[in-house]
């Protein structure tokens, strides 16, 4: 192993590890919105939109994240859409994770009792102020363990991105493979970098899941 | 917009079938291969010993924090020269999708064998079942229950993870289809739009009957 | 001539209906709650009981009847309405009839001093320190004080239903109904969250009780209504006389459920406890 090359290469890395984060943090936004509008058109149980957001989920969870991305780069230009590769890649993660998202928020919403809007409605608050006060943080609660998992997936899921040319981690890593035949260096730095990326966000989601735990015992 | 046509021309279907195959392909045996790898590491997380358990968590904790691609990367360019392995590229892909859907089948197993309440085993003592009898009849039947669902959506997670077989070179359906484009492209300027809509629909058409199944599974055997 | 306003909840004629079903879940049942007083709903399970409460407190529609509090009509039932959910009651007139239920849900994200002062602050806009110091007399009343900045994980459930009870009572209900409030907790909690309710009787707080504590019920009461199959079966002003002599059969063979004795007994009336095979 040559740590000098280590050492020398590390840079591109963390260039790489920008790129993946940059695409990651504005898509997993995205997603979050997406998954929120979502999940609020299910349990406001709005008739059309509703259908709408069933088929989207189907159609997101059951194909890869990486055809999307194909699609959106290579196909819809054919069309008159011409987007940047990284703007295919944020709405890329935002479709798919959008889907993943509203599933989560969904299932917290669901699994608030019904007792504690009854005891919104005799305590005489509005729908609004029931949402809001009584629903919302509840959920949010139930859904965080969910979310969190959901951002370290679509953190994970952003490294196709380089399938359509952006310099992030893997790109990083193929480069160095195929200029230097570093194989074990660039690998080396491949598994260091994503592990510096995921492991404290990892152990920051454990810490929040925990503070936001109403029912800790 | 007639670039539909790309479609029709000869050879372009069949091929696209074929493609489709070698991506259930790689699917199917790596899900098959996964099973027993799945039951084992299962097995051994709920060891006595804590030595063996904690190798478990890290081996399953890698796999499960490191990108798919990552780990493809890691088999094919590194693990195949490390142990001089002739591994071709359809073989990395295998290799990580056994090891992977193994560690994910195994947490599954020992979440499964773990969440059945005490309560079940304790009756059955109390009934006067023996070990094995109580494993056979009460454990097995409820984790079951518990696992094939779950299961049936790691199948569907393996299947979407094959189309990152087309990044290490492997001529399955994106790379087929990838092909037919770049072979048509005078012909047919926008039969890019058509092909990756095709692909797009049959991973659909492949995965969301996994899905329904899934779900069916889950709301039929949903424990009260 | 002035009439005399009746003062406190009336119920007429309700009638209600689920949709789909063969009969009517009530029929035209009427009772009165007059201020001041305590009613004790006492019945079978499945009987009907706590729908009546939840068409009183809103949460379910009526189709036919009036409810009515102090004169003023809360809700009218109407036909076709089987299907529709909460009635969309105002926030004032919500805030005048008070509920506590049997699940002693708290909200789980906010202090029990925060349960407490939320609806005053949100709904009837009161001031936050008049709202506290309020709500602290009331939690020094149900023995809770020191616990005002807990959380409700961290309370038992005899616990959490008192603060229930202090949530509900801080709006000042001129009505509270309680859902068999006791029908969760365990034994040991039960006695400390009914006599906070003979505390609330004893200061005369308008009531509708369902419970299934009879002991309790005839202690608290003022009256008494026993429902079977959404219809009133028998109903007393003297709780004593219902308990000790029921009128009807329905009532006696209810009451009887809750009294237990050994069967084998010999010719004075007292069970036999001495047998003849046993080491």
């Amino acid at each position: 192993m040559d740590w000098s090359f280590i050492g020398h290469y590390a840079p591109f890395f963390v260039t790489g590890a920008l790129m993946t984060l940059t695409i990651s943090v504005f898509g997993i936004a995205l997603a979050i919105v997406v998954g929120a509008v979502c999940a609020a058109i299910e349990t406001a149980r709005i008739p059309v939109l509703r259908q709408i957001v069933r088929v989207y989920v189907e159609i997101s969870r059951n194909t890869p994240l990486l055809v999307q991305l194909y699609f959106l780069y290579f196909g819809l230009p054919k069309l008159g859409f011409v987007w940047s590769a990284e703007a295919c890649a944020i709405i890329g993660l935002a479709f798919l994770g959008g889907s993943y998202m509203a599933e989560a928020m969904r299932a917290g919403v669901e699994a608030v009792p019904v007792v504690q809007r009854e005891n919104a409605v005799m305590l005489g608050f509005s729908r609004l102020q029931t949402v809001v006060h009584v629903v919302v943080p509840q959920a949010a609660s139930t859904a965080l363990p969910g979310i969190v998992a959901n951002v370290i997936f679509l953190i994970k899921e952003s490294s196709v991105v380089s399938a359509i040319a952006l310099a992030d981690v893997m790109y990083m890593t193929k480069d160095l493979i195929g200029m230097y035949y570093s194989t074990y260096e660039s690998l080396f730095l491949l598994i260091v970098t994503y592990l510096i990326i995921l492991l404290p966000i990892s152990i920051v989601g454990s810490w929040l899941e925990r503070k936001f735990n109403y029912e800790r015992l | 917009m007639s670039d539909f046509n790309i479609l029709l021309e000869p050879g372009v279907f069949p091929r696209l079938l074929n493609g489709l195959w070698v991506t259930v392909w790689i699917a199917g045996v790596s899900v098959l291969l996964s099973i027993p790898v799945g039951l084992v590491t299962g097995w051994l997380m709920t060891a006595k010993s804590r030595t063996i358990r904690a190798i478990m968590r890290v081996y399953l904790d890698f796999i499960r924090i490191m990108p798919q691609l990552a780990l493809l990367f890691i088999a094919f360019y590194g693990l195949a020269r490390l142990w001089n392995w002739n591994l071709d590229a359809t073989g990395a892909c295998v290799l990580v999708f056994v090891l992977w859907g193994g560690a994910e089948l195994g947490d599954l197993v020992r979440g499964a064998i773990q969440s059945i309440p005490a309560i079940q085993t304790e009756s059955a003592y109390v009934l006067g079942l023996t070990g094995p009898q109580t494993f056979a009849r009460v454990v097995l039947p409820q984790a079951i229950r518990r696992l094939l669902p779950a299961s049936v959506n790691l199948a569907t997670r393996i299947v979407k993870t094959t189309s990152l077989a087309v990044l290490l070179g492997v001529v399955e359906l994106i790379k087929v289809g990838q092909q037919i484009i770049d072979a048509n492209r005078f012909q047919y300027p926008s039969g890019t739009l058509w092909i990756y809509g095709v692909i797009f629909l049959m991973y659909f058409i492949v995965c969301w009957p996994l899905s329904v199944v899934a779900r069916y599974l889950e709301k039929e055997w949903a424990t009260a | 001539m002035t009439e005399q306003q009746f003062r406190g909840l009336e119920v007429r004629d309700l009638v209600k209906k689920y949709p789909k079903a063969e009969r009517n879940v009530f029929d035209g049942i009427s009772f009165d709650v007059p201020k001041g007083q305590v009613l004790v709903i006492v019945g079978p399970s499945g009987s009907g009981k706590s729908t009546l409460l939840r068409t009183v407190a809103g949460l379910e529609p009526i189709q036919g009847g009036t409810i009515a509090l102090d004169g003023d009509v809360l809700e009218t039932g109407k036909p076709g309405t089987e299907k529709a959910g909460r009635s969309k009651r105002p926030s004032a007139l919500r805030t005048r009839i008070g509920m506590v239920f049997q699940s002693y849900d708290l909200f789980p994200n906010k202090t029990v001093l925060g349960n407490i002062t939320m609806a005053p602050v949100l709904v009837q806009k009161r001031k936050k320190a008049d709202v506290e110091a309020e709500a602290m007399a009331l939690l020094e009343r149900v023995g809770l004080a020191d616990r005002a900045d807990a959380k409700p994980h961290e309370l038992s459930g005899g616990q959490r239903q008192r603060v229930a009870i202090c949530r509900a009572l801080i709006l000042h209900p001129e009505v509270l109904l309680l859902d068999e409030i006791t029908a969760a907790l365990d034994p040991e909690m039960v006695r400390e969250v009914l006599d906070v309710v003979l505390d609330l009787a004893d200061d005369g707080q308008t009531m509708l009780i369902v419970t299934h504590e009879m002991q309790f019920a005839r202690a608290v009461a003022d009256r008494i209504v026993m429902i079977e199959d959404g219809r009133i079966v028998e109903r007393s002003t003297d709780p004593d006389e219902f308990f000790a002599h029921p009128k009807t059969e329905r009532a006696r063979e209810f009451l009887h459920t809750f009294e237990f004795e050994r069967r084998r007994k010999h010719e004075d009336g007292e069970p036999i406890r001495e047998f003849e095979d046993v080491d």
